[in-house]
């Protein structure tokens, strides 16, 4: 048993002794246990009752006028031809350019105002017409800006297009029945234009002309069921008693050109401004021509006393901000063949010369000898004169301008090209006509009787033999499409260069097939060259003060201004004698 | 202008839509427009919005509930126009469906031009339970809710008799234009000159 533990035995048993505590016989005896019911004390738990009431929905809503795909048989009612309707759906579906009406400011009623944007927008409303061609997004906008208009002058750059984009309005007007009766005012040889414009872009609407004799007139003006009616100021004024009765009422009156109102003491501005109306529009290249009294005069018929002559330029142009809309063809037209100046400064010929000191000298001392008796007719009558004896010798005939025109057209004619030489005075046109003989010259100015007009036009752009066309300012210069035309000549200056404006969009505008070139003759040293200082000068004020309304920078001179020509001061004025 | 148009006299649709206004308020705004796509109605609700307790219980189900239901419901039945059916370009407005007895489309959005598959829409018509059916309108991919498929029917028909010709995601700008248009008026005329 070696290496083993050696294993031994301990008592563990430990003496215990019990103690008297009396509670061992308790604890052998069987618990008894005892049942009591305690109730429950403490509260249910909390609940809380979140209502879940149903929203209070305000709604308020209108109506609007029903109106039927085809009315009055006007709206083009065949199938679209698949391309427009593609073209219509593609500009939606890409999310293109879409030109919606907007709501002027003078529109109040909440009503009237959402009735106006909740329009479709205006690429699906002329979607349902027919057009010669798609109009131009610029043009669009024009129409959109006249649509909820009931007070607005158009008063783009001339050649975007403001005819068309007022006969669209209208048309679009007239197919809504917010216009049933339209009244259009224009300058008399104006009229055929208007009337071959609304055959072009709304062939479907009866256009009415006023003319003939009396009392064809007077039925003409009664003819209710005519929605377009069309009259020229002169006939106007005539028929100022039957204009302004009080049985007629047109739903709109635009006149072109409406800078024939801007003297507001003028009969043809009392006559248009006396005609009820619901909407007055008004389209001008030019409203301001002079000054910005030319714009109070034009919103006198718009909206007598929104604008006051006592008005701060700034003011004013916040003012007329929402009722004008201008847009410059450089703005708009990135794609239009471009304008080319050429000032042609001339030396006048010696004899030219000879006279015009002549004239000038003697001109200016019987002006200053005059003293108060002087007045702008006066100042005006030389510096007619002198800018006549520019374009051509009085005794000798002989003319700078003319030898370089005769240069310049042999240029023109031999590219096969055409051009217009305007003039202000018909006399120097005759003139001109007679120093290009043999070559085939047209003539259109005042003493072009007006029912041959057109047919000059005509024959200016159909026969290839015509090269050349002669035109005053007066006639030429508002509203005739010459733009197959590549050349313009001015042979004298206009008082105001809105007017050389004019001149030269009728070649340079929608569909000229060219660069235009326009050849601005001036005589220097003379009254020319300063005449051009103060415009260009006074052009520039312009452009400064109306920037804020957008409206053109074209000004003429006034008074103070023609006298400052020759260094001479308007004399007072003498007070009126007591009627 | 206003007029006193008796109501249902030419086929039309209703367009459905609503914006967000800020601070969690919602507009919602109805447009009615005849075949043509000229406006017969409009209907537009004052800003609403869900209570805490709304957005909480809700869930994912407070848009359908509060645009489709509420908002759009309450706009369809004061309509005095009964369109053919109505649109809305809102998956969550789609839920209207069950407040209104009209057949009510979801107007997808149009697949990006540069082609391929088209864009997953989510076309869920009130919550992940109810599934949306698709369906084809000339060139709009629309849907319609899966509880009410015999709509598919009436719309389709609906759309080739007098409809064909209508633009049907372009009067949802109309709304929205509309909608900004009143807040501006309702703020008064200086906010309105300044835009």
């Amino acid at each position: 048993m070696d290496g083993l533990p050696t294993c031994q035995a301990i008592n563990l048993s430990l003496p215990a002794e019990l103690f008297p505590s009396g509670w061992q016989t308790a604890l052998a005896r069987a618990p008894r246990i005892v049942l009591k019911p305690l109730p429950v004390q403490n509260p249910p738990p909390a609940t809380i009752n979140v209502p879940l009431r149903q929203p209070a929905i305000r709604t308020f809503g209108f109506t609007f006028p029903e109106l039927p795909a085809a009315d009055l048989g006007v709206l083009d009612t065949q199938p679209k031809r698949p391309s427009q309707r593609a073209a219509v759906e593609e500009k939606s579906n890409n999310a293109k350019r879409t030109t919606r009406i907007k709501p002027p400011q003078d529109i109040i009623k909440l009503q009237d105002r959402l009735y106006y944007v909740l329009q479709p927008p205006l690429e699906a409303l002329t979607g349902e017409l027919r057009f010669p061609f798609q109009p131009f997004p610029y043009q669009l906008e024009g129409i959109a800006f006249l649509f909820p208009r009931h007070a607005a002058i158009l008063a783009d750059e001339m050649g975007l297009g403001k005819t068309m984009q007022a006969i669209t309005a209208i048309r679009l007007l007239l197919h809504a029945r917010e216009l049933r009766r339209v009244l259009l005012i224009c300058p008399k040889p104006l009229v055929t234009n208007w009337k071959r414009e609304f055959q072009l872009w709304a062939p479907e609407i009866p256009v009415g002309v006023i003319e003939g004799n009396q009392a064809r007139r007077n039925w003409q003006w009664q003819q209710p069921a005519t929605p377009v009616l069309l009259a020229n100021y002169e006939l106007l004024v005539r028929d100022y008693q039957i204009a302004v009765n009080e049985g007629l009422h047109f739903d709109l009156v635009l006149l072109d050109e409406a800078q024939r109102i801007k003297n507001r003491h003028s009969a043809t501005s009392q006559v248009t401004r006396s005609i009820r109306r619901t909407r007055s529009w008004a389209l001008t290249g030019t409203p301001v021509e002079n000054s910005p009294e030319d714009l109070v005069g034009i919103f006198e018929f718009l909206s007598p006393g929104h604008l006051s002559s006592n008005m701060k330029a700034r003011r004013m142009g916040l003012a007329a901000r929402d009722y004008i809309l201008r847009r410059r063809k450089e703005e708009v037209l990135t794609d239009l063949p471009p304008k080319m100046f050429r000032d042609a400064e001339l030396d006048l010929t010696p004899e030219q010369w000879i006279s015009y000191r002549e004239a000038e000298e003697h001109g200016v001392v019987r002006l200053t000898q005059m003293g108060d008796e002087l007045t702008i007719q006066h100042v005006f009558e030389l510096v007619l004169r002198l800018k006549q004896i520019c374009n051509f010798d009085p005794a000798e005939g002989s003319s700078s301008k003319l030898e370089r025109l005769r240069a310049d057209l042999e240029e023109v004619i031999a590219s096969g090209q055409k051009a217009i030489v305007f003039s202000q005075w018909v006399d120097s046109l005759k003139r001109i006509r007679t120093a290009l003989q043999p070559l085939p010259v047209l003539e259109y100015h005042g003493k072009i009787p007006a029912r041959k007009r057109d047919q000059v036009i005509d024959q200016f752009r159909d026969d290839p033999s015509c090269h050349l066309m002669l035109m005053s300012y007066g006639a030429g210069s508002v509203g005739l499409n010459l733009q197959f035309c590549r050349y313009v000549f001015l042979f004298d200056r206009w008082w105001n260069p809105a007017v050389e404006d004019q001149a030269i969009n009728r070649a340079h505008r929608i569909g000229a097939s060219g660069p235009v070139t326009v050849t601005r003759m001036m005589t220097i040293n003379t009254i020319e060259e300063h005449i051009d200082q103060v415009l260009q000068e006074k052009r520039e004020l312009f452009e400064t003060i109306f920037s804020v309304a957008g409206t053109p920078a074209s000004a003429g001179l006034n008074q103070d201004e023609i006298f400052g020509l020759f260094n001479l001061r308007m004399p007072p004025r003498k007070p009126r004698s007591a009627a | 202008m206003p007029s006193t148009r008796k109501p249902n006299s030419v086929p039309s649709v209703g367009f459905l839509t609503v914006v967000d206004s800020g601070g969690g308020s919602f507009l919602g705004g109805y447009l009615v427009l005849n075949a043509s796509g000229r406006p017969l109605e409009f209907q537009c609700t004052a800003p609403v919005k869900a209570n805490r307790a709304q957005e909480i219980l809700y869930g994912p189900t407070l848009h359908p509930y509060l645009w489709g239901e509420q908002i759009g419901g309450a706009l369809i039945s004061k309509s005095r126009t009964r369109p053919l059916f109505v649109c809305t370009d809102q998956s969550h407005t789609l839920a209207v469906r069950a407040a209104v007895d009209l057949p009510v489309i979801q107007v997808l959005p149009a697949a990006k031009p540069s082609g391929g598959a088209p864009p997953k829409h989510n076309i869920t018509a009130t919550s992940s339970a109810e599934p949306a059916e698709r369906l084809t309108l000339g060139r709009y991919s629309c849907a319609l809710s899966g509880s009410h498929l015999t709509d598919r029917a009436t719309v389709e028909r609906a759309w080739k008799t007098h409809l064909d010709d209508l633009h049907l995601r372009e009067p949802f700008e109309r709304i929205r234009e509309a909608i900004t248009e009143a807040q501006r008026t309702a703020a008064g005329p200086a906010s309105g000159a300044a835009a």
